[in-house]
């Protein structure tokens, strides 16, 4: 008796078990149209698209995965994908991780997964994946394409960025990515009666009384002059000494201008700074995140960051507090000794086709739609009747459309024949506008991964006073040199 | 078949187990195997390429980098890992004051039920030269300028040794007290006949008693030391990278970062080579076998 209790007991068990196996498989299969219905935090399935052989027609479904485009919410996610799914007729899936997006991309790809599009920020990565033999070559498409072809819609000049060293093309832009500049409290500029500094000197005097003369009026001496995430895009600083980061090809011989003697009075420019208190002592451990809540909690007066923020800034801090004063401006790079201002020109956000894309006709679709009215609409402000509204032909953000701050991953894009029902969030004109002029590509080399490290660790060392900055540039070199990264 | 006959109802019962191991892990294994020796593509063809990720590895000084960082930290962890939940432990065991004790217990024990993501944000947090409590506590009592912590090659190694020791003390401490309650009370009895002191007892009953679960203990940790890498992944940053990078690390960039596959796999088999190497010189040293 007491065996076959045993028996059942356990024969209940093991159907339990085999149950679960069955029922968690059933949602691993089924997870891309629960993830398209459910959640911006989707994982990746192992076959995202493309499985069920009934629905597998031609231009019927559609599997993205994507860091930037789609809701912000898992709900407005869903919602996201509906309307996309809509506007084009068809079924679409959004996988949209809510981090660590690059590694769910190469976790995708790797395991074999299918998207038939892919969003990568990256060009480095997209050289990668050309050598990887992962991507799609767009040429034809794009140059047979009466959308994309069209220089109002995305300038012919802007295809070169995503031009393999083949000089083929292997993607299409999602949106216009700008670049990074110093960004700076013009309230506090305007209270303390400075102007905005064109030099180092006056820019230390500006960081200094940042520092010192309680612009945020508390009465306490609780601010930062500058704070900068690490040594991201320092760029728009180290343009005084005429340096531009990555590698500059001299001769045909590969440099790294952080890694030169000009280098050496930057770097104890920002050490002097440190050791005066008027840096943030974080900024070694900062990411962009902290970062930028420093800046809104009025604790710094200026940090480097996207031209595209500045609009944010002052949208978020007037939707706060309407009566703010805070007003955030992008400003121009220090000019270096010949008067040249270096300001960088951000990689561009883009799609790419995976060869084993189960539906690149659909993702061509999607490619010329997203970069249509309707496309940059639902890409900017979102979907209609949930993040805005049409009343007449007025357009109105909701609660959750003002929260998005009109970015569904298309802040800002290039076709000039389309133009936004709302004004540009305040500042960001402007400081496109200096981007539009000054900024500039970098060249990424495949050694950058590794040359990079060796810059990063000495330059934060001699910056945060640590290591004298001759010493730092010295051992820089000689690791570079050592390890072949650079040629002279 | 007998045997099979006569149990098999037990072994059905570990299918479920064994499958399950078997698909995740023993096939990732394998395959992490086969990386190693092909030219790793994303898609398309991958040939084999024998032992030339092997070779790419063994001549990256960063990879002997990391394993130096690795040797330091780890071995560091495993030490200082080792001997301070021994002694709370050995201290615990002489409280008297059952609440204070169990209390005690339960706040040691808390930090490894948290994530490295919580415990090395907190450790940044109160670390911070401006706003951290650490530093605000230096400059008063002490009136020091702030220092760096997670900024500064000298304190770099330190910090992670020390916050992973005090993330993990609980638990081993919890396993030392087992091993200490399940030691013969008559032992003690014995001793205190003999006129033996607190102090006498510990040392002559308790620290031998407790020998084979120390040699567990440490084992275990043994095994443990070369895969760091939450912990670091958490709390590096650019400028102590040098310092701190571990060799799960290099395999984590050169895998993800870099898109490098067989080298990644190449580094990682290194890295179960070298435990393997390791965990036979800890059990011959502390001769397990006798345990």
């Amino acid at each position: 008796m007491k065996l076959k209790m045993t028996a059942v007991l356990s024969a209940t068990a093991i159907g339990a078990l085999l149950l679960s196996a069955c029922g968690s498989t059933n949602e691993a299969s089924s997870s891309p149209s629960s993830s398209a219905s459910g959640s911006a935090e989707a994982s990746t399935s192992a076959e995202p698209a493309g499985s069920s052989q009934a629905a597998d027609t031609v231009g019927g479904k559609l599997a993205i995965l994507t860091g930037n485009v789609g809701g912000k919410t898992p709900e407005g996610n869903e919602k996201f994908a509906k309307a996309l799914g809509d506007k084009l007729g068809m079924d679409v899936t959004l996988d949209k991780p809510a981090s660590d997006y690059d590694q769910k991309v190469l976790t995708a790809l790797g395991s074999g997964a299918k998207y038939d599009l892919i969003e990568v920020s990256d060009l480095a990565k997209l050289n990668t994946f050309i050598d990887q033999g992962v991507v799609t070559d767009l040429t034809d498409f794009v140059k047979q394409s009466s959308v994309l072809s069209d220089p109002s819609v995305i300038p012919s000049a802007e295809w070169d960025q995503l031009k393999g060293e083949d000089g083929k093309i292997y993607g299409v832009f999602s949106k216009f990515q700008g670049a990074t500049m110093p960004i700076v409290r013009k309230d506090w500029l305007n209270k303390l009666n400075l102007q905005e500094p064109k030099t180092l000197d006056e820019l230390y005097n500006v960081l200094k009384a940042f520092k010192e003369n309680d612009p945020d009026g508390n009465g306490k001496a609780d601010t930062y002059g500058l704070s900068t995430s690490g040594l991201y895009d320092i760029q728009g600083i180290m343009s005084a000494a005429g340096l531009k980061y990555r590698y500059v090809m001299k001769d045909g011989k590969r440099t790294i201008p952080y890694a030169s003697d000009a280098a050496i009075p930057m770097y104890e420019w920002f050490a002097k700074l440190v050791k005066e208190g008027i840096m943030d002592p974080n900024f070694v451990t900062n990411d962009t995140a902290k970062m930028r809540n420093l800046f809104l909690a009025d604790r710094v007066g200026m940090i480097t960051y996207w031209d595209a923020w500045v609009g944010m800034f002052n949208s978020l801090k007037q939707q706060e507090n309407p009566n703010t004063t805070f007003d955030a401006e992008g400003m121009a790079s220090i000019p270096g000794p010949d008067g040249t201002i270096l300001m960088r020109r951000g990689d561009p956000d883009f799609w790419i086709i995976p060869k084993n894309a189960p539906h690149p006709d659909a993702a061509k679709k999607f490619l010329e739609f997203w970069q249509s009215q309707d496309g940059i609409t639902l890409g900017s402000l979102g979907v209609e009747g949930y993040d805005y509204t049409v009343d007449n032909g007025t357009y109105t953000l909701t609660d959750v459309g003002k929260q998005a701050n009109m970015d569904h991953g298309v802040p800002y894009w290039y076709n000039s024949s389309v133009k936004s029902p709302f004004p540009p969030l305040p500042g960001v004109e402007d400081a496109m506008a200096l981007s539009k002029q000054y900024a500039t590509l970098e060249v990424s080399l495949s050694t950058w991964p590794d040359a990079e490290k060796i810059v990063t660790n000495y330059a934060l060392k001699a910056m945060s006073g640590q290591m004298p900055a001759k010493d730092a540039v010295a051992q820089m070199q000689k690791e570079l040199k050592a390890a072949n990264l650079i040629d002279e | 078949m007998k045997i099979l006959k006569k149990h098999g109802l037990f072994y059905l019962l570990m299918l479920p187990v064994a499958i399950y191991f078997v698909l995740f892990s023993y096939y990732p294994l394998v395959k992490g195997l086969q990386t190693s020796f092909q030219d790793y593509k994303l898609m398309g063809a991958r040939p084999y390429v024998g032992f030339t990720n092997y070779g790419t590895v063994w001549h990256d000084p960063t990879f002997w980098d990391a394993f130096r960082n690795t040797l330091i930290i780890g071995g560091g962890i495993l030490i200082a890992g080792f001997l301070a939940p021994l002694i709370v432990a050995l201290s615990l065991n002489e409280v008297l004051n059952r609440p204070f004790k169990k209390a005690a217990q339960l706040i040691l024990y808390i930090p490894h039920l948290l994530s490295w993501v919580v415990v090395g944000g907190v450790c940044i947090f109160l670390l911070s030269p401006d706003t951290g409590f650490v530093n605000l506590l230096l400059v008063k009592l002490f009136g020091i300028q702030p220092i760096n912590f997670l900024a500064e090659d000298s304190w770099a190694r330190g910090i992670m040794i020390g916050s992973a020791v005090w993330k993990d003390m609980g638990y081993n401490c919890i396993l030392f007290l087992a091993g200490i309650v399940a030691i013969n009370p008559s032992l003690y009895e014995a001793a205190r006949m003999d006129g033996a002191t607190r102090w006498q007892q510990m040392r002559y009953v308790t620290l031998p008693q407790l020998a084979n679960t120390m040699k567990v203990i440490f084992l275990l940790n043994t095994l443990g030391i070369l895969r760091i890498f939450d912990q670091i992944f958490v709390m590096r940053n650019s400028a102590i990278a040098s310092k701190v990078d571990v060799l799960m690390m290099y395999t984590f960039q050169k895998g993800i970062m870099e898109i490098r596959l067989g080298p990644a796999a190449a580094a990682s088999f290194y890295v179960v080579l070298f435990t393997l190497v390791l965990t036979f010189a800890v059990r011959k040293m502390t001769r397990f076998d006798e345990v």
